[in-house]
């Protein structure tokens, strides 16, 4: 079998994060998120991973993104994953882990609608997960994987991301991902790390004393800290990466993240059989969002169709991207269903 | 580039997702790309539950398909899905437990009672307390048949060990037993025509 | 003893090296000044300050960072609990503690307050109850009287509307986990002397053993929990005199200060 392994998605987060070298994971079940929480709990004390010394099961999503960002003001590499309701339920301890500058890894499995919604995949937290989620202004770096490949590779790089600006990093996934199972290349043994935490709260070491907070009472003071954060947003947009595919003849650039850029590969092999010049433009980085590389297919003129599971969101970034230059175009499905390469070439000859 | 598409569908306890991890990891053992995709209810048991999966000689764009090459339906419901199944695609029926008769003309149908050879199965001595859960089993073999692929024991017990881990392993003798009876049961019909089938 | 300056309070005195020296925000008459200040005594006593993180609840405790000189992470609110396992987790040789109040506590932050007790996380809290939220301005705690007026309970609370006060002590003596369940006083005791009010040290330095027992219990890996009755007079509206009679008149009546739970015999024979 050439070494692959046959993974979940959710499965291949965990084994990607204790490869990464994950010390501490801290879990509240919910659906369909789960399987990253019971792979760390079965793997938990494999000599395999002699840096995973943590793994402990909260009381609530409010408890579990707090015990991460304590363990991650320790300097330790601490992960928590969720799905939609409770995601939102973290945004508190991801809002304060920003304002103390406390890196961290959460994973967001997507799943239906506001509120319970259901357990079927949609892409309706991409505005949350871009614009911050909480409250106070802020960013994270959100990494969409589309394959279980790149949910056993996306953690390292998280963690490295994380620690290199001092900023919780989301890995925006979803239902579909996170129970999809594909046959994977295990990661390359992990290099290991090496980052800086001369910042964290290990004790006054050589007297040096360290204070995570994210109080600043005076005006002044709150302005310069929030100057600060925002030059390291500003420095993140050099973090950009996106992946593109037969667009410098395409008519049409269809734009798609996460499972249903998968989907719109399909489509543009299809349709390129068929006589359509369809290409693709994926983000793999939700924030920053790759602004200026999709400005240059609208400069050319060429037509966007947005293709995602929720009711118009990442439509607003490919249209503030656009600019107005050219025609953006928007297709989605909602509560579990996806649309079909059918339904994407119909779309396409529509819009020709 | 080669690739395969399969939806099996069916109900709770069916061990309708089993089915599809065997598929697939019988594709990734002959060096096969494969995406696995469950669907299913919130229920653990009773629901309609369904899974895709696909095989390629190289890598895979979409993990689910518009069109599906083999509907393996194990339930009267799971026939709905006739109609996704590609021209002259494959419709394995497990006919113990269906009698809506297929509409689709052009597809090619084996029937197999795979619950029935399940069930069977009890007095045979497994440490199971009800056969019926090696239905899926029967069917993955009738699959293997079906498509004309040869019966590699050992393969077919490597495909199961990967699906059955711990402390389900006990399961695999039972499984390979219930495998090998459905691969029979095609292999000695094979070449049926659509009316011999006892589907019409 | 007449101390006339800081600066000779400090030269008769000392300052511990875990007090920064920054002046504090906490209202004149609050005991908040006296908890930090015995914490700081105990944790330089006992040599761990520098093995030592503070987490920083939100209220009028939230500033500790200012005034307590040792590693801090300032937690929100009601969630110092679930901060402090992460961090005693992934590093038990640190002794981890947080200072909350009523409202952070046994409001917003109970269930985590009760887990952390059940599931026996090896930290500290001390809680200051001083029946009422104090940083926003004194609306109603869990700990506030029934019929005792705050802004949100104009006409007194309301027995009906709200229920009773809580007991935290009762609460997490439901639970196994706890090896130190303790209740003090941190205010000091009016008493009528020949001159007028004089105050007894007697609780506040009583308030230091327990804080310092809590820490030993830490470190024998337990987790221990010490409620301190505290005033608020700016809140209740009274003068310091009248807030220090209104906490031994009434207040320590409903919460009598005593050793709920010492599985480590930490105070003597294990209880």
């Amino acid at each position: 079998m050439n070494g692959r392994v046959l993974l979940k998605g959710n499965e291949a987060i965990a084994y990607g994060a204790l490869e990464a070298g994950l010390n501490a994971y801290f879990a509240y079940p919910i659906t369909p998120s789960t399987e990253t929480p019971e792979t760390l709990a079965k793997e938990f004390g494999n000599s395999k991973y002699p840096d995973f010394k943590v793994f402990l099961q909260a009381a609530s999503e409010l408890e579990a993104i707090n015990m991460t960002l304590g363990a991650a003001s320790t300097g330790d590499l601490a992960m928590t994953a969720t799905s939609s309701p409770g995601f939102s339920l973290k945004q508190e301890g991801i809002s304060y882990a920003v304002g103390m500058e406390v890196p961290f890894v959460i994973v967001d499995v997507n799943r239906g609608g506001p509120g319970l919604g259901n357990l079927g995949v949609e892409q309706s937290d991409y505005l949350q997960a871009t614009r911050g989620g909480g409250h106070g202004g802020y960013k994270l770096i959100v990494l969409a994987p589309n394959s279980v490949q790149e949910m056993l590779s996306f953690p390292k790089l998280a963690f490295d991301l994380a620690f290199k600006y001092r900023n919780p990093v989301l890995i925006l996934s979803d239902a579909f991902l996170g129970q999809l199972k594909e046959d994977i290349a295990p990661n390359q043994s992990a290099n290991g790390h090496n980052y800086d935490i001369s910042w964290a709260t290990l004790g006054m070491k050589n007297g040096q004393r360290h204070v995570l907070n994210s109080l600043h009472l005076e005006s002044d003071s709150q302005e310069k800290h929030e100057r600060h954060l925002y030059q390291k947003y500003v420095q993140m947009r050099n973090e950009v990466r996106f992946e593109k595919m037969d667009t410098d003849d395409a008519d049409i650039v269809l734009v798609s993240y996460g499972i249903t850029s998968r989907i719109c590969k399909s489509a543009v092999k299809t349709g390129r059989e068929n006589g359509l010049r369809i290409g693709l433009f994926r983000p793999i980085t939700l924030n920053p969002f790759p602004y200026s590389q999709l400005s240059i297919l609208a400069n050319q003129g060429k037509k966007l169709l947005v293709v995602e599971l929720n009711t118009g969101e990442m439509v607003e970034d490919v249209m503030l991207a656009a600019n107005g230059t050219t025609r953006v175009e928007q297709m989605n499905r909602l509560g579990g269903n996806v649309p079909t390469v059918a339904d994407i070439l119909a779309k396409c000859k529509e819009m020709i | 580039m080669t690739s395969r598409s399969y939806l099996i569908v069916g109900h709770g306890g069916q061990g309708v997702l089993d089915l599809g991890n065997f598929l697939s990891y019988d594709a990734m053992l002959h060096g096969e790309r494969t995406a696995y995709t469950p669907s299913y209810g919130p229920e653990t048991r009773g629901g309609k539950v369904r899974c895709y999966v696909v095989t390629s000689d190289e890598e895979i764009d979409s993990p689910i398909v518009d069109e599906i090459d083999v509907l393996v339906a194990m339930n009267n419901p799971s026939m709905d899905f006739e109609k996704v199944v590609k021209p002259k695609g494959l419709l394995l029926m497990n006919q113990s437990l269906i009698d809506r008769v297929p509409t689709r003309r052009d597809l090619q149908v084996i029937g197999i009672p795979a619950t029935d050879i399940a069930d069977k199965m009890k007095d045979q001595g497994f440490a199971l307390s009800d056969t019926r859960v090696l239905q899926n089993s029967v069917a993955y073999g009738a699959t293997l048949a079906t498509l004309g692929k040869p019966f590699d024991k050992e393969e077919v017990r490597a495909v199961l060990e990967h699906v059955y881990q711990g402390s389900k392993s006990r399961f695999i003798p039972a499984n390979l037993e219930a495998a090998r009876a459905g691969y029979e049961f095609v292999a000695e019909r094979q070449g049926l025509k659509f009316a011999e089938c006892g589907c019409d | 003893m007449m101390l006339q300056s800081v600066d000779e309070y400090e030269t008769k005195l000392g300052v511990p090296e875990g007090w920064t020296r920054t002046p504090t925000h906490y209202c004149p008459g609050c005991e908040h000044g006296i908890l930090t200040r015995l914490i700081a005594t105990v944790i330089e006593g006992m040599g761990i300050r520098e093995k030592t993180v503070m987490v920083d609840s939100v209220g009028c405790s939230v500033l500790a960072y200012e005034y307590l000189n040792c590693d801090h992470i300032q937690a929100p609110h009601g969630r110092a609990p679930a901060v402090m396992a992460g961090v005693k987790r992934t590093h038990p040789e640190l002794t981890v503690f947080t200072v909350q109040g009523d409202g952070d506590a046994l409001a917003i932050g109970l269930l985590g307050t009760i887990y952390a007790a059940i599931r026996a996380e090896p930290v500290t809290v001390f809680l200051y109850n001083n029946s009422i939220y104090g940083m926003t301005g004194g609306q109603m705690a869990p700990t506030t009287a029934v019929g005792q007026v705050t802004t949100t309970t104009p006409y007194g609370r309301d027995l009906q509307k709200t229920g009773n006060p809580i007991d935290i002590m009762k609460i997490l003596s439901q639970t196994e986990g706890p090896s130190y369940l303790r209740r003090g006083i941190l205010a000091p005791e009016p008493v009528e002397a020949k001159h007028g009010m004089m105050y007894q040290a007697k609780n506040v330095l009583q308030a230091k053993k327990i804080i310092e027992n809590a820490f030993k219990v830490q470190q024998k890996g337990g987790y221990s929990f010490v409620e301190f009755l505290g005033t608020c007079n700016v809140n209740w509206k009274m003068t310091v005199e009248e807030s220090k009679h209104f906490l031994y008149d009434q207040v320590a009546k409903r919460y009598p200060p005593g050793i709920f739970r010492d599985k480590l015999g930490i105070e003597g024979s294990p209880k």
